[in-house]
């Protein structure tokens, strides 16, 4: 598959397409500097994405969704693999041309408390991008930045109060003006609402999905609960222990979801009715070890169906039919 | 919403002061003192339940003021069931625990009025009904950790690093158990590992917290819970922090295991499909008090409450496929000065007139499914 892809002509229709992206981090080290054992976060990523759509990425925690979206923003450098932006190929972009294209790129973090700094107002955070990047002309900058808070649920009001007076919900919405204030065209929202209230998540899910319509945003939506993911994606890629084992739209996930572990994950969630009993697939084990994966198919480990080809040889990741791709043997 | 509403003048915050100081001196002398045990034995309303919570008040007083977390509280475990307690964050759903377990952090935290009445069976096989909020703190280990256990929320801090995960569990036996040797205490303690199901009992018995994962050490937490044959276990979001598919496997164990130990679970929980899953009654509770209760279908199918309803109704699910999600508008009040109407009415979008006045009392719409709202039973009281 490598080859085929590296050979494609770069589409343009995508804003964002990532090839064979990997991203290893050094555990041990010799003294020389070596490295002897190393962790593979993000391995053999693949996907495209086009403007105004929305990615939902999936999986359970320490399945390398939060590095990916870290490494589309070359928050952390790129072990191997391209990432192209709009096009142009940024993988080996230095510090200073990444800062035309950061305002392009914004991310919103998980934790609304930690990432808002404590010490200067809501004005002030969101004011900050604005003057740093020539958004607006500087006397423009209060005018744009209410309009924004309006934009994103906020009161004018609140311009002038500091992060520790506000509620959750209130702070991610602070959170998401801030990763707005440049205008981005792509945003990563790593988890923006599982540290959120029920109710209030709803509230921010909207905000983001009417955001989305206005301004032709894309996002990368990544989120451990597949519900809200199918709620607000186009596309959707389904993580284990570092690589995509399914990649495909909405629909087809769904309805046809082609992987053990897609099919396992999607049974798990508790259904809210107290009349669906759900026929349960319930995965033996936990998730191994990143630093330390299985050989062959690194799901084999939990995978109900699992036969000695899986233990050996690494499945291939293909396509099955629009655009729907995945990496099992079962599917032959 | 002025600008300073939250803003005290020096003179209120020592009249505060001296006023919280005054009240908990009081409590603090109530909760040491030296009883008779006659002093706090009760008599349950209904033999079935295991707990009836009554009334139940618990404050914090605070340097703003006082936090009413539990305010009012009035629910009951009958025996062998499944009761979900559900809500947002801050709505007093870990508090009411807390306060079962009489493990509110004092002087700050105190248990304010209301009683909470707990069906113990002794070893001679007598039966006494112990009211929990009037139990001296000294003689609490009657029932805490004893009859009731309490599985907390998270498993990676509330094992001991420093003790392996054995001498952890045997310390349950050695506590409870006056004639434990050390080989009863370690075969018990297999047992409950092997009963959560825990693949190599002997090897995890000797394994120290941090070589186990996430899904591992809530087992371990679950055993723990077990060992000394509860018969209430308070599981505080045994799953939150866990993956979906440990998740499973975690809700799977507690299904199974409530017919083995034949006991009631109290689980708290803030995913309404957990508790579907789960429960067999549930409690909905909103800015410290329960304002709606009745048998899972009930709530699930026919719910009345409007915060209930939106609840449902803003949760994505897998087979919903509409465009927008409803939204309940707003946050939930100050904790501090609470007002006396209806704590949801401003968030509310059936609020009529009557919502401006007393906060409404809890009316029985049908059998056993209770609603504290003025759109219900009004008119025919």
């Amino acid at each position: 598959m490598s080859e085929e892809i590296k050979n494609q002509e770069i589409d343009t229709d995508a804003i964002l397409e990532v090839r064979n992206l990997r991203k290893c981090f050094p555990l041990k080290k010799t003294v020389t500097g070596k490295v002897t054992q190393e962790l593979i976060a993000v391995d053999n990523v693949s996907f495209k994405l086009k403007a105004g759509e929305t990615l939902g990425i999936v999986g359970e925690s320490g399945c390398g969704k939060t590095t990916l979206g870290r490494t589309i923003l070359k928050l952390h450098e790129a072990t191997g693999g391209k990432i192209f932006f709009e096009g142009k190929d940024i993988t080996d972009y230095n510090s200073k041309q990444m800062r035309d294209i950061r305002t392009k790129m914004q991310i919103i973090f998980q934790d609304p408390y930690s990432s808002l700094p404590p010490r200067s107002t809501v004005g002030g955070i969101l004011s900050e991008p604005v003057e740093v990047h020539n958004i607006v002309p500087k006397e423009q900058v209060k005018d744009y930045v209410l309009d924004l808070m309006t934009k994103c649920g906020l009161r004018d009001y609140y311009y002038e109060r500091y992060p520790h007076e506000f509620s959750g919900g209130q702070r991610q919405r602070s959170c998401i003006a801030r990763a707005l204030s440049v205008k981005p065209k792509l945003v990563i929202c790593d988890e923006p609402v599982s540290a959120l209230d029920v109710s209030i998540q709803a509230q921010i899910i909207n905000l983001l999905k009417q955001l989305q319509n206005e301004l032709n945003l894309t996002y990368v939506f990544i989120s451990h609960d597949l519900s809200v993911v199918k709620f607000i994606s186009d596309k959707i890629g389904v993580m284990y222990l570092g690589s995509m084992v399914e990649f495909g739209s909405k629909e087809d996930i769904f309805s046809n979801p082609l992987h053990p572990y897609t099919k396992a994950l999607f049974s798990a969630i508790p259904h809210p009715d107290p009349d669906v009993k759900m026929n349960r697939i319930i995965l033996k084990g936990d998730i191994p070890s990143p630093a330390n994966s299985p050989k062959g198919c690194r799901f084999h480990t939990r995978c109900p169906h699992a036969t000695d080809k899986c233990r050996e040889v690494t499945p291939e990741y293909k396509d099955y039919g629009n655009g729907h791709c995945a990496a099992c043997h079962l599917l032959g | 919403m002025s600008k300073n509403s939250n803003h005290l003048s020096g003179k209120e915050v020592r009249a505060i002061a001296k006023e919280n100081k005054r009240v908990i001196k009081s409590l603090e002398a109530y909760k040491n003192r030296k009883a008779d045990e006659s002093e706090y034995l009760g008599h349950m309303s209904d033999q079935n339940n295991i707990l009836e919570i009554d009334n139940l008040h618990t404050y914090f007083f605070t340097e703003q003021g006082v936090v009413k977390a539990v305010n009012g509280v009035s629910f009951n475990i009958p025996k062998n069931t499944t009761v979900g307690v559900v809500g947002e964050s801050g709505c007093g759903k870990s508090v009411t625990s807390m306060s079962v377990m009489r493990l509110i952090q004092g002087p700050a935290g105190q248990i304010y009025s209301g009683s909470i009445r707990f069906n113990a069976k002794e070893k001679n096989g007598e039966s006494k009904v112990y009211d929990i909020a009037k139990m001296p703190i000294r003689d609490i280990h009657k029932i805490r950790g004893n009859q009731i256990s309490m599985i907390f929320q998270e498993p990676m801090t509330s094992l001991n690093p420093v003790f392996t995960i054995g001498q952890q569990l045997d310390e349950v036996s050695f506590i409870h158990d006056p004639n434990a040797t050390k080989e009863s205490a370690k075969a018990k303690s297999i047992e409950m590992l092997e009963l959560v199901g825990i693949a190599m009992p002997e090897r995890v018995y000797n394994a120290f917290p941090h070589e186990l994962s996430g899904g591992m050490r809530q087992r371990v937490m679950i055993s723990m819970a077990l060992a000394s044959n509860p018969r209430l276990i308070i599981a505080d979001e045994p799953t939150t922090a866990l993956d979906v598919t440990i998740q499973a496997q975690i809700l799977d164990l507690l299904r199974d295991l409530k017919t083995k130990i034949d006991g009631s679970i109290m689980l708290i929980t803030h995913d309404l499909g957990v508790i579907a899953e789960m429960a067999d009654y549930v409690v909905v509770m909103y800015a410290g008090r329960v304002i709606e209760r009745g048998p899972v279908k009930e709530i699930f199918h026919n719910p009345l409450h409007p915060y209930t309803i939106g609840l449902q109704k803003s949760k994505p699910t897998l087979d919903s496929d509409s465009d927008t999600l409803f939204n309940i508008p707003g946050n939930v009040p100050n904790p501090v000065n609470m007002p006396n109407y209806c704590y949801f009415r401003e968030r509310c979008s059936q609020c009529t007139k009557k919502c401006s006045g007393d906060y409404p009392d809890m009316v029985e719409v049908t059998p056993n499914h209770f609603v504290a709202c003025h759109l219900y039973g009004g008119e025919d009281k």
